[in-house]
């Protein structure tokens, strides 16, 4: 009955609440403020009324994980508020925040009421015995050397997406949770979301029949239509420690912060920024997190001048084999419209991305793909047959509660660290073959190009030591 | 006389030659006027379309990193880059070659972020006959860590014994990053272990 209780129009409701017309990060930004009583202080989207309301249970105190923060800006502060939240709820504690600049690493101290202990140097937090897990929401390029760093501090790791920026370094961090036994959960919360549930649930029941092309859509990369000169970077802030593994570089304020996200070295664009959720459900809802395409070729554009050199639209065609499917990462593409207009105002909808499911017998649209996730109401009411497909849900729909029930039982999570490069390697080709301006082949049981020298090279980025997988 | 004799042919391929290195010229020509040119819609093509322009570009590619427009050099910086990952296509080594040898001419430019950026793009597409130049570069303090990389990079036991050698002769604090290097490519080395995980920047704020 499951089903119908949460019919789309129940559905609506713990969104309806929270999302109001709001961009994801502006909303990240404000969320959560009044809930708290903590003024400025965010809450992610992950956490609805419902959720927060739910009956989790709470840990004895000796049993609370013990928290730390690592980049307390952006999705980090969301992070922050989420486990804050938990926090007043007896339910872990907020121990240590850390950040590269100062004023976000003040304002992190003070939504902990000054008690979280501040680092910008994370590996003065890793080496506290009593930190038991960390959540790791900085640019992309230091992902995979804080995640394998953390695994071999004994902690376990919620990290942002994509996970890695390089085949090397998801090799690395696979490699990491596994020898310390950590749990890595990567962040596209998209496969947590309860409509994302439905649709995979229908997917796996084969409703669609063979599903033979995903296409998804997604707006285009923005461009540094403003270029600056390098300058001195600010007080507040560790350029050095910023950069980490990357080769130093002056300063240059188009790196930070946010905009990360639009140099191919720190972030990658939309494909990685996006892909990694829309992707990720794909993956997920076909069961493909175990293999990968067999080629990969992009055609973009990319920009004429700033310092962001992501592809401004681009389509990236991955083909993979046995079973035989095509998945279409379109910048722009051709994006689907959400068919409740009413909807799409009152609960700010992003439908800018999403992707289209093709089978044989019928398609399915999923609209958006992170925080939010909606799809078509013949899959919100579809209820499989008893002996039908089980697909995993997430506790509560809450990626964050899913991350904690697999660090308590030992359990893989829903976007566990296989999973997670699984995605992020679809992105890191995707923009190789765009730089490299070719096809490349892609062997997927031993996760390597094939036949491309150059391109096996960029499977791996050397590191600025100390910063060093 | 027999139009296929070997004089006959050795002057064609001559006169062969010196079209392509007057096609070369022209090309690099119009290539850097459009990559000075001070409108992006004007420089942005000539970056995006430098690779077929291919080896004879980069000196002066190299030398237009350093121009005062901020956006000149960056997009000579990228055309260097387009070069490079064109002449690194499968099938097409001839061209590797003449582009990494014109890479490590720039291993000796003055300008510091032409010396850095040309160690990356020898990453790349570099193979023994740039290792004793990238070497060299180990030895300056400017460059020491781009030089590592670059060699870390670039397979086979040459850049291996070239790490060997510098981790001889260089300054303790660099021989960590060396042995980190060594380690990766298989090497034993005793000592020098990895610092990663020693924290090193104390936080201003009041703990």
């Amino acid at each position: 009955m499951l089903a119908r209780e949460t019919s789309s129009s129940v559905l609506l409701v713990p969104n309806a609440m929270h999302n109001r017309r709001l961009p994801r990060r502006t909303f990240l930004q404000q969320s959560g403020a009044t809930l708290l009583g903590l003024g400025p202080l965010t809450l992610p989207q992950v956490i609805s009324t419902r959720v927060l309301g739910a009956t989790y249970s709470s840990p004895s105190a000796k049993d609370r994980l013990n928290i730390g923060m690592i980049g307390v800006g952006g999705m980090g502060n969301g992070h922050l508020g989420y486990m804050l939240a938990r926090q007043s709820r007896g339910d872990l504690n907020v121990v240590a925040v850390c950040d590269v600049d100062d004023n976000r690493l003040a304002g992190a101290v003070r939504s902990t009421g000054g008690k979280a202990t501040p680092y910008r140097d994370y590996r003065y937090l890793l080496e506290r015995k009593d930190v038991d897990a960390v959540v790791i929401s900085t640019p992309d390029h230091w992902h995979a050397v804080q995640t394998v760093h953390a695994c071999e501090s004994g902690k376990h790791v919620y990290v942002e997406k994509p996970a890695c920026g390089t085949i090397e370094e998801g090799k690395a961090m696979i490699r990491a949770a596994r020898e310390n036994k950590r749990c890595v959960q990567v962040g596209s919360q998209g496969r947590s979301q309860r409509e994302a549930f439905y649709a995979h649930q229908y997917i796996a029941n084969g409703m669609l029949g063979k599903v033979h092309t995903v296409k998804c859509w997604h707006y285009a990369t923005p461009s540094d239509d403003h270029p600056v000169p390098d300058s001195e970077p600010p007080r507040e802030l560790d350029w050095d420690l910023w950069l980490g593994p990357l080769p130093w570089r002056p300063y240059n304020a188009r790196y930070l912060h946010g905009v990360f996200r639009w140099l191919l070295e720190s972030g990658g664009g939309q494909i990685r920024d996006r892909g990694a959720h829309v992707m990720s459900n794909a993956l997920h809802f076909l069961g493909a997190d175990d293999t990968g395409p067999v080629t990969i070729e992009t055609k973009g554009r990319v920009p004429t001048r700033g310092l962001w050199d992501s592809a401004i639209e681009m389509e990236v065609t991955y083909q993979f084999k046995n079973p035989d499917w095509t998945l279409i990462w379109a910048q722009p593409g051709e994006m689907v419209p959400y068919p409740d207009r009413d909807r799409v105002k009152t609960e700010g909808i992003r439908e800018g991305y999403g992707a289209v499911y093709y089978g044989d017998k019928d398609k399915l649209v999923v609209w958006v793909g992170d925080g939010q996730v909606y799809t078509e109401k013949k899959a919100l009411e579809y209820q499989p047959p008893a002996n039908g497909v089980q697909v995993p849900k997430s506790p509560r729909f809450d990626h964050h509660e899913d991350w904690f029930e697999g660090i308590k039982t030992g359990r893989k999570t829903i976007m566990n660290i296989e999973a997670g490069v699984a995605t992020a390697n679809l992105c890191v080709l995707g923009n190789l073959s765009l730089i490299l301006r070719r096809k490349l082949n892609w062997d997927p049981v031993k996760r390597e190009i094939v036949g491309d020298e150059a391109a096996r090279r960029l499977m791996s980025r050397p590191q600025r030591y100390p910063y060093v997988l | 006389m027999n139009p296929t004799s070997p004089i006959v042919a050795s002057a064609a391929l001559g006169a062969f030659a010196s079209l392509v290195r007057a096609a070369d010229n022209s090309g690099v020509q119009a290539l850097m006027a459009q990559i000075k040119n001070p409108d992006d819609q004007v420089r942005g093509p000539a970056w995006q379309g430098a690779g077929t322009v291919g080896a004879p570009a980069v000196l002066p590619l190299g030398e237009a990193m350093t121009d005062t427009d901020f956006e000149i050099a960056r997009a000579a910086r990228r055309a260097i880059e387009v070069i490079v990952r064109h002449a690194g296509r499968p099938g097409a080594e001839s061209e590797r070659r003449a582009v990494a040898a014109e890479l490590v001419k720039l291993l000796d430019h003055q300008a510091l972020p032409v010396r850095r950026h040309a160690l990356w793009m020898l990453s790349e597409i570099g193979a023994d006959e740039a290792v004793p130049a990238i070497a060299r570069l180990l030895g300056d303090a400017g460059t020491r860590e781009d030089a590592r990389c670059a060699l870390e990079r670039i397979p086979g036991p040459r850049a291996t014994e070239a790490i060997k050698a510098a981790f001889t002769v260089s300054p303790e604090d660099f021989k960590y990053a060396l042995a980190h290097t060594l380690r990766l490519r298989g090497e034993r080395v005793d000592g020098y272990p990895s610092r990663k995980l020693v924290p090193t920047k104390r936080t201003t704020l009041t703990e």
